[in-house]
């Protein structure tokens, strides 16, 4: 499995070393993090691109967010606010986001195909490319894989997910085991990220040396994906080990989790910013229940401004950082909500119309792309499907999403939808 | 002419005025010759329930959550989203006689007159309830206790006391007129807060007064398993009101999986209850409280409030009717006509249907 040569991907000197290489010339060496030089991490720091991909898992209302309409027939209850941009308007229940709405761009017209959740989540995360028969890598994995690690001494995709913790492997996709994604549950390091104080550094590079060794011999009468995996996890758990630091809750200014929030969301989106700036290329930041079928609008009240603090938190951070022109934020979910309000004050689910928020990387500050009908049910102008989107990512990340192919089983294979093109309204 | 006996298995649909949108609250006037409904619109509806007039009043800026009307006076106290509260001559027209600007930070959950008339009582997302001359709307007492959103006020029938019920399952009692708190009453069960939740379902979303004043009925929804779908439990408990301790756990038999928005004596001892549609079901439902099954139950659309006629002997819902088009998208097949849902204020009659009637 290769791709085809790709600038970003293979000349910059970090990627000229693979992971494995570094992994080996890490060995046992724990603390390597610490001996990188400041002037490298700096500028790992401000100059790799990166990506945060906030997934409001079941769908949030873009009526109750990022398009209003209250004169809408289908509007709900919630006040206008104004934003920062002259004549835009969000709902109240996003006040931070309207204060950076001159740093973002909302798109209003996404225009997908899957009103499930089972098809839907792979469908979208995947980019919903043309059907060849294969599986298709989340954009997470295929970032890694098109990018490699931001930081040779981090995992290149790391999820933070309510919950438990773990590698998943499937997440790669036809790419392979090695480009899953590693889990943190709750945000929380791998369980056993502390060496044990009776194994002294040189005793436990002995057992991970031992550990290799037969697993090399197990994996030449065996397949090899199941090894990947379990090497892939073993190494990046090992890669956080050396990095601890950046779990270290107690460097944080105490204001961050008044600014980002202490609910779950809060606290990992804060998580995925400490990951970003030590160098991890793409953080999934994962948020479950949205899927407001009843009572929309007590919770729309309750989780939407969940997601609008540690987002503007987030941009703002990265933009006092140096790091906003480099870093890809994204907020969304597989669908938006229906226009019709259900038996239940609740809404559905609703592919044909609907609104997502982007920051960062090359994305158009204060932009506010697409025509709705009036009502917002329907999209007027130019709709924008998940391929669309993905064009729009990989070019903003330096990847031509037209030259670059992945090669799979002597297969050469687009990497978002052939017939897609990026969203230029969005893009600088 | 003696009013028929009341017989709640027989209760059957007397009438039906329908609306084209969703309306949500719906109340008979004290004389019962109007009702008063409203809901998304923004708009407040007053149709004469013996003749064909009809008006409307047009002042709330986004949806109206809650309406009462005043025991004595031609006057109907709607409130809002947004936390105005407008107060409007129902017989007549035109503006409102007076607004409160900002009743609540937010959202106007529930608004209570007492007896006699005198106070207006409005509660909502801010947990402070407001008390205020019914006359003039001029604030008299701010009072303070709960920690989460108030859905729910109920008065007692001897106007000494006052009810209200939060997101959390706690029932505050206060007196009238020196409106000061009395004790807490235990609804907790009707809030759910699993580890995997974002936010916290259910709460007190309805409260109701026996007339003798011996008991207090509060409902919800009990053991809610998502904060999406918000599926739970319907339940009602019944309360002793002059020990406060919960006597009764009352049920439904079919599976509606909503919670009982609205509830009304229809004397000292049965009680009616209307629950939400969600995967299956919804209906009105028929207690005598001593017992925790219902008497009777009759399949309806989501209803989220109850007014019981002066007669005693009709009930009226504003309930949901399909417009078609529910449902997830993609729904393209839909977009040259992509109704809203719709509302049908039945008037359940709850009595024997007459002979004449069933022909």
């Amino acid at each position: 499995m290769n791709t085809q040569p790709h600038p970003h991907a293979c000349h910059s000197p970090e990627h000229g070393v693979s992971r494995r290489a570094m992994l080996g010339t890490v060995g046992g060496a724990v603390g390597f993090g610490s001996l990188m030089q400041p002037a490298v991490a700096e500028a790992i720091k401000k100059t790799e691109k990166r990506v945060c991909l906030i997934w409001l898992d079941g769908g949030i209302s873009q009526y109750e967010s990022w398009h209003p309409l209250p004169n809408s027939k289908y509007a709900g209850p919630f006040r206008n606010i104004k934003t920062s941009i002259p004549g835009v308007h969000f709902s109240e229940l996003v006040p931070e986001t309207a204060k950076i709405a001159h740093k973002i761009s909302v798109i209003r017209t996404m225009e997908t195909k899957d009103p499930n959740h089972s098809s839907g989540v792979p469908r979208i995360q995947r980019g919903d490319p043309i059907d060849r028969g294969v599986t298709y890598p989340y954009l997470g994995s295929a970032v890694a894989k098109l990018l490699g690690p931001a930081n040779p001494e981090l995992p290149p995709y790391i999820w933070i997910k309510p919950g438990n913790g773990g590698f998943l492997a499937k997440e790669g996709g036809f790419l392979g085991a090695q480009y899953g994604t590693l889990a943190l549950g709750d945000g929380k390091p791998p369980i056993h990220i502390h060496r044990p104080e009776g194994v002294s550094a040189e005793v436990d590079a002995a057992r991970n040396a031992l550990r290799q060794k037969a697993n090399e011999r197990f994996k030449a009468y065996r397949g090899a994906s199941e090894i990947d995996a379990y090497e892939t996890s073993y190494d990046m758990a090992r890669q956080l080990m050396a990095r601890k630091d950046i779990f270290d809750d107690s460097k944080l200014d105490p204001k961050d989790a008044e600014r980002y929030g202490t609910h779950p969301l809060g606290r990992h989106v804060l998580r995925a910013r400490q990951l970003l700036e030590a160098g991890v290329r793409f953080v999934k930041v994962n948020s479950y229940h949205w899927d407001t079928h009843g009572d929309n609008f007590n919770m729309s009240q309750r989780l939407i401004p969940q997601v609008d603090r540690p987002f503007a938190a987030l941009v703002n951070d990265l933009e006092e950082r140096g790091m906003l022109d480099n870093t890809l934020v994204i907020v969304m979910s597989e669908f938006g909500r229906t226009p019709i309000i259900n038996s239940r004050l609740g809404r559905d689910h609703w592919p044909d119309c609907w609104s997502i928020a982007l920051a960062g990387c090359g994305i158009k500050r204060g932009a506010v792309v697409g025509e709705t009908t009036k009502d917002g049910a329907w999209v007027e102008s130019e709709g924008y499907d998940i391929g669309h989107l993905f064009h729009t990512i990989f070019t903003l990340l330096g990847i031509n999403p037209r030259k670059t192919r992945y090669r799979f089983k002597g297969q050469k294979l687009a990497i978002a939808h052939d017939d897609c093109e990026p969203i230029k309204e969005v893009m600088q | 002419m003696n009013a028929p006996a009341l017989n709640v298995t027989k209760t059957w649909v007397s009438r039906e005025l329908t609306h084209d949108l969703q309306l949500f609250r719906a109340q008979f006037s004290p004389e019962g010759k109007h009702i008063a409904a409203a809901g998304v619109d923004k708009l407040v509806h007053v149709w004469e329930t013996e003749g064909e007039q009809k008006k409307t009043f047009a002042g709330h800026k986004t949806w109206v959550s809650s309406l009462a009307f005043h025991p004595r006076e031609k006057r109907l106290f709607t409130a809002d989203y947004q936390g105005v509260i407008h107060c409007w001559n129902y017989t007549g027209g035109g503006k409102p006689l007076w607004t409160i600007p900002n009743a609540d930070r937010d959202n106007v959950r529930a608004l209570a007159l007492t007896p006699d008339g005198k106070y207006l009582i409005s509660a909502g997302d801010d947990t402070v309830i407001k008390v205020w001359q019914a006359a003039n709307g001029k604030p008299v007492a701010k009072l303070e206790g709960h920690t989460e959103c108030i859905f729910s006020l109920a008065v007692a029938r001897d106007g000494r006391h006052f009810v209200s019920g939060d997101l959390l399952g706690s029932i505050r009692q206060w007196s009238t007129g020196a409106w000061k708190p009395v004790r807490e009453l235990d609804a907790k069960i009707l809030h759910t807060r699993l580890e995997n939740f974002i936010a916290d379902v259910g709460g007190v979303r309805s409260l109701a007064f026996s007339p003798d004043g011996k008991q207090l009925a509060a409902g919800g929804m009990k053991d809610a398993k998502s904060n999406a779908f918000c599926p739970g439990t319907p339940t009602v408990l019944i309360f002793d009101w002059a020990n406060g301790k919960q006597k009764t756990e009352l049920r439904i038999k079919g599976k509606s999986d909503g919670p009982f928005n609205a509830l009304r004596y229809l004397d000292a001892n049965t009680l009616a209850g209307h629950t939400e549609i969600l995967h299956s079901g919804s209906e009105l439902t028929f207690w005598k409280t001593h017992q925790p099954d219902p008497v009777h139950s009759v399949p309806n659309g989501s209803a989220y409030d109850l007014s019981l006629h002066p007669d005693g002997r009709q009930l009226l819902a504003a309930s949901y009717v399909s417009g078609g088009a529910s449902g997830n998208g993609a729904q393209k097949r839909h977009r040259e006509n992509y109704p809203p849902n719709k509302t049908a204020l039945k008037i359940f009659s709850l009595f024997e249907k007459p002979a004449e009637e069933k022909k």
